[in-house]
């Protein structure tokens, strides 16, 4: 029996046990080694014990496998060796007997539930300034070979259409944008009964969420009583004012 | 409108009105977990100085209690030294007013003084945290952050996210390059891209927003924002009667969920002044007023 080890720089992510049969990686969530990371295609590789050797075969994978850091199409694994797939290393260890491995599992494609999946690194690390970039660089880069084009951080604005307001456009730069009467108010409203915080626009790392204030503003019309994600040329209505959302493309 | 205006200022001189400082209520709840062997999460609540600060200390690297601690203590000092700091003094960005520029200011300072231990001692080899601070001024919210602990501003029943970790998911996401719910299930959610103390300089985020009465500032280390859903969250800050009893609860509820991690959290909620209850029975003058 073997045991593969799969690393994230120096933490153990997982360690899959191969007794015969064979082992798949890549990023898809049915592979037996399921690895986030788009320098890794979907169905990437292969390893299968045959006659209690193993062998590893390239599915014809975009960046490549790498044992021992040469790179190949197919080749015969031996105690010691390490592969490479993408930012990721499998250890192969042929010694390891009396300890029991953690068998795969995975959360088989039911992600709504994912907040209450434990971690797989358990010890938390930082990446330093050099290697972080370089990593966001090769992520980016495979993005851009694979179907995801990366993009730059989107600013996005805000189009006055409709109501008494001092500026035609508003760029959404702050994390909180609040629309009221108050005197902080990115985009403020006048007039005597106005409210202070009438609605407000949360930036968070999947793009902007409009939600309520002291008033329930309308997205194209419909009302919005929880936070909602705006798309590009929604329109927003509150308290007599409209502007349209927009964000580049 | 002018006349209004000159009635305003008379009743905020009767009623002693001019107080523009926000007041608030307190509280704050720590836990080792269910898994970790001991606390390395830190944090400090200066009232005196409307500053409250959390840090969590790195499970993976050395000594992460001695540096979240440091990280907490030194943020504190520093903005006890300058707070007698001149206008204009120590600011460098200037689109942020003082108080920010001086958070900003205290929290390098921390990761210079971290780093620097860190170099001496060998048993710090390597420590390093992240912090999540936050000083009241007046309406203002100064707030800034490095790593994945994280604020949260709850007000008209939604919970809004204040920071945005550092974290190679994260980064990934705001690339577009992950989705959200990728992010939630990835593996390498530990790994962060900034914290205090592993550089000689770090770059700290800074935001500042308005507060208003009845706002609810959560600051919460990644063991309660990993195991609990920000729905659930919600639910708890909108049903508990007190921050002590909000505070509590979070804190239970991520033990239940697995408490896979140090779970701190701190609950400051921002009282309806004096001024409010007044525009509440006055509207004609107190929309001016406060």
């Amino acid at each position: 029996m073997a045991l593969l080890i799969v690393k994230f720089e120096d933490s153990v992510l997982q360690r899959v046990s191969i007794n015969g049969g064979s082992v798949t990686i890549g990023r898809g969530p049915d592979n037996s080694i399921p690895i986030d990371n788009l320098a890794v295609s979907n169905h990437h590789a292969e390893i299968k014990s045959e006659d209690g050797h193993l062998v590893i075969q390239d599915l014809g994978s975009l960046n490549g496998t790498f044992v021992n850091n040469q790179r190949v199409k197919q080749s015969a694994l031996k105690h010691g060796d390490v592969v490479l797939i993408g930012k990721h290393s499998i250890h192969v260890d042929e010694k390891s007997r009396g300890e029991a491995p953690v068998a795969v599992n995975r959360p088989s494609g039911n992600l709504s539930g994912g907040v209450k999946e434990a971690p797989k690194v358990d010890e938390t690390f930082i990446l330093d300034t050099a290697k972080r970039r370089k990593m966001m660089q090769e992520i980016a880069a495979a993005g851009e070979r694979s179907q995801i084009t990366p993009s730059r951080v989107r600013v996005a604005t805000l189009v006055r259409v409709k109501g008494q307001i001092e500026k035609a456009e508003y760029q959404l730069t702050g994390k909180l944008t609040v629309i009221g009467k108050s005197e902080m108010a990115t985009v403020r409203l006048r007039g005597w009964f106005k409210p202070k915080m009438a609605a407000q626009i949360n930036r968070r790392d999947d793009g902007y969420y409009l939600g309520r204030g002291d008033r329930v503003p309308k997205i194209n019309g419909k009302p919005i009583w929880s936070p909602t994600l705006l798309s590009d040329g929604d329109l927003i209505e509150v308290c007599g004012v409209e502007l349209r959302f927009t964000i580049p493309e | 409108m002018k006349m209004e205006a000159s009635v305003a200022s008379v009743v905020r001189e009767l009623f002693h009105l001019n107080a523009k400082q926000m007041q608030w209520d307190v509280a704050a709840c720590t836990d080792t977990g269910r898994v970790r062997p001991m606390n390395e999460d830190s944090y400090r609540i200066s009232a005196e100085q409307n500053l409250f600060v959390l840090s969590d200390g790195l499970g993976g690297a050395a000594k992460g209690e001695v540096a979240s601690a440091m990280a907490v203590e030194s943020v504190v000092a520093s903005m006890q030294n300058d707070s007698a700091a001149m206008p204009g003094e120590f600011v460098s960005r200037p689109e942020l007013t003082k108080e920010t520029n001086l958070l900003v200011r205290a929290v390098e300072s921390a990761n210079r003084q971290i780093h620097e231990q860190g170099m001496r001692e060998p048993a710090c080899r390597g420590m390093g945290a992240t912090i999540v601070a936050a000083h009241i001024c007046g309406r203002r919210l100064s707030l800034v952050h490095v790593g994945d602990s994280r604020a949260y501003l709850f007000r008209a029943g939604t919970l809004q996210q204040l920071t945005s970790d550092h974290s190679l998911v994260a980064e990934q996401v705001r690339h577009g390059l992950m989705s959200h719910q990728q992010a939630a299930v990835s593996e390498l959610q530990s790994v962060l891209t900034r914290a205090l103390g592993t550089e000689q300089s770090v770059e700290v985020d800074a935001a500042e927003i308005e507060l208003f009465p009845r706002d609810s500032l959560l600051l919460c280390s990644d063991g309660l924002t990993r195991m609990v859903p920000e729905n659930e969250i919600a639910e708890i800050l909108v049903q508990a009667p007190g921050v002590g009893i909000a505070a509590e609860r979070l804190v239970n509820r991520a033990n239940e969920c697995g408490g896979h991690d140090n779970i701190t959290v701190v609950v400051i909620r921002i009282k309806k002044s004096l001024q409010e209850w007044f525009a509440t029975f006055f509207p004609w003058c107190g929309a001016n007023l406060v």
